[in-house]
């Protein structure tokens, strides 16, 4: 999927500095303002949009921490059993999605990115050294693949209204459970 | 991220892949200045004031006498070139001062399609008179006078679209209404058929080479857009991959040279409305020498028809059944349409297309090399229902 946040938001920022921004009204100094705040704000995203799941992670790890040495230096006091509990819970499910939680967002669409140059290598090198008729259980692999992805793909940008009938397509929460 | 950084390529990258997809002089010309070029700055959004001063530069070195540029203003569409209407008072081959008005078109520093000003300015000057086109008047090839590469053509009269929209039919695609659709169908094919029949011979068509019989124009062509995926793609796709394997197993012969469009459809051309007459043939940026056969499966396209009043029967491009479309060009043209080369086409243009949009838009836009960058970003998206099309017509060809 090329049509990524990261793009999406450097492309916006552009047209509303280049195009949208020197065509507001100079009169109208609330619209001004807007426009400027506008840019802005998306400046801060894309910034900190890459870091998102880094800060959370790191969050976390933090309240794990300070929830442990409390919990420690707490563990005598009078009227805390209950809080002390219900805390206990919640760091048991804070360690389990800290503990899953190691691959960064980027780390992932780096290997998907790797893993698809590759295969596209590989077709290619099949291709070229073959005749392409006798690899109809490989073109079938592909397309089948292709299917699956596309149906992916499209479902997620159902909202942009290319679709002709965007009805036939699953939702994608249920398309991305691998 | 990349083995090969593509905004920042090297040049013996850039000698690699010239060597590996061989193609026409201009277009390994514009393919390379534009890699060669990547790593510089996007583009800066250039000013009314900026735009008719390159204008008024360029006037005076191809102008004898007094001239003047007025009224510039922006025109919209064009997701590939920046488009300035201005008026232009002057007096043309020596008669009496007239003002006309004019159209600059422009390239961004990147293009979602990267295309040769001289190339589109040649081909519409050889059809001038023959069929409906945009007068073109002077080329800036080289960005010798403008900020980038240009050429200058008049103003045509016309519509894309009907002004009022016909009701209660469904479907997609521009309406032209039942009144109007016969008439605009038959001009539709008769300039089709005129285009691809045409004796360019005396023609000066010297940013074109002339490929040899069988099958060299179709390698040119799968060459060209396997080298712009290449150069372009962000994200490799096993699909394209294969798709281009089996272009490369099947390239069909052309029987007859002709002149291709390259982008001949519904859409690319104005009419006008009370007289019901197609006034212009637009955007011939992709023109080149092939095989008919591309113009037609361009044509017939779903994206480009709808159905008609009766709900069932579906107008290609707008105007007729595909049966009676492809019947009534072989009748103009006096020349054959064949059902597999139209699939090996279909394929193609897909190709292209999906190349156009996700490969290349979105490498303009990663470099914030377009004027409308926001829009390929948006456009992007339309990518994946193309390739899911491309995927069900393999498969029933694979």
């Amino acid at each position: 999927m090329d049509l990524r946040p990261a793009l999406q938001i450097q492309t916006v920022i552009k047209a509303m500095t280049d195009v949208v921004l020197p065509a507001v009204d100079t009169n109208n100094k609330l619209a001004q303002e807007q426009a400027r705040l506008v840019i802005g704000m998306l400046n801060l995203v894309a910034q900190r949009q890459p870091m998102m799941y880094r800060y959370d992670r790191d969050e976390l790890a933090r309240f794990l921490a300070l929830a442990e040495t409390l919990r420690e230096q707490a563990k005598n006091l009078p009227g805390v059993n209950e809080a002390l509990h219900a805390m206990g819970n919640s760091v048991a499910v804070g360690e389990d999605v800290l503990d899953r939680a190691r691959a960064e967002p980027k780390e992932l669409e780096s290997a998907n990115f790797d893993l698809r140059e590759k295969v596209g290598a590989l077709i290619t090198a099949i291709y070229s050294g073959s005749e392409i008729g006798k690899l109809k259980h490989i073109s079938a692999t592909v397309t089948a693949h292709a299917k699956e992805m596309l149906l992916r793909e499209r479902s997620w940008l159902i909202d942009q209204g290319w679709e002709a009938d965007p009805k036939s397509l699953p939702a994608i929460e249920t398309l991305i459970d691998n | 991220m990349h083995r090969v950084d593509k905004n920042r390529p090297t040049q013996e990258w850039i000698e690699h892949l010239r060597r590996r997809f061989p193609v026409e002089k201009e277009i390994d010309r514009i393919l390379t200045r534009k890699m060669t070029r990547r790593a510089g700055p996007g583009y800066s959004s250039v000013s009314l004031d900026t735009l008719t001063a390159g204008v008024e530069l360029l006037l005076k070195a191809k102008l004898s006498g007094p001239f003047e540029v007025r009224n510039p203003r922006w025109m919209s569409g064009g997701a590939s070139k920046v488009q300035m209407a201005f008026d232009l008072t002057w007096s043309q081959s020596g008669n009496d001062k007239t003002t006309t008005t004019m159209v600059l078109r422009m390239e961004p520093a990147e293009s979602i399609v990267e295309t040769s000003r001289l190339r589109e300015f040649q081909l519409i000057k050889a059809f001038e008179g023959v069929i409906p086109v945009p007068p073109v008047y002077w080329v800036d090839n080289a960005a010798e006078f403008l900020p980038y590469p240009a050429m200058i053509c008049g103003f045509c009269d016309g519509v894309a679209r009907p002004t009022k929209g016909v009701d209660g039919i469904s479907g997609i695609g521009t309406n032209f209404g039942p009144v109007a659709r016969p008439s605009l169908g038959k001009q539709f094919l008769e300039h089709l058929a005129t285009i691809h029949t045409r004796d360019w011979k005396n023609a000066d068509l010297s940013a074109f080479d002339i490929p040899e019989d069988g099958t060299e124009a179709v390698e040119w062509q799968l060459n060209w857009w396997e080298r712009a995926w290449e150069e372009d793609v962000n994200e490799d796709v096993p699909l394209m991959r294969l798709a281009m394997a089996w272009m490369r197993a099947n390239m069909p012969p052309v029987d007859r040279l002709s002149i291709v469009h390259g982008d001949y459809r519904t859409g690319n051309f104005l009419y006008t409305e009370d007289e019901i007459r197609i006034s212009a043939i637009l955007d011939w940026e992709l023109g080149h020498f092939g095989d008919r056969h591309e113009d037609l499966a361009w044509a017939i396209r779903a994206a480009f028809g709808h159905l008609a009043e009766d709900g069932k029967t579906f107008l290609v491009g707008g105007f007729m059944p595909e049966t009676q479309f492809m019947d009534m060009y072989q009748s103009l043209s006096g020349m054959t349409v064949e059902k597999k080369k139209l699939d090996f086409y279909k394929i193609f243009n897909a190709y292209k297309n999906i190349q156009i949009v996700l490969a290349t838009g979105y490498r303009v836009a990663r470099g914030s090399k377009g004027h409308q960058d926001v829009l390929l970003g948006w456009l992007l998206g339309i990518s994946y229902p193309y390739l899911d099309d491309m995927r069900v017509m393999l498969e029933d060809l694979l």
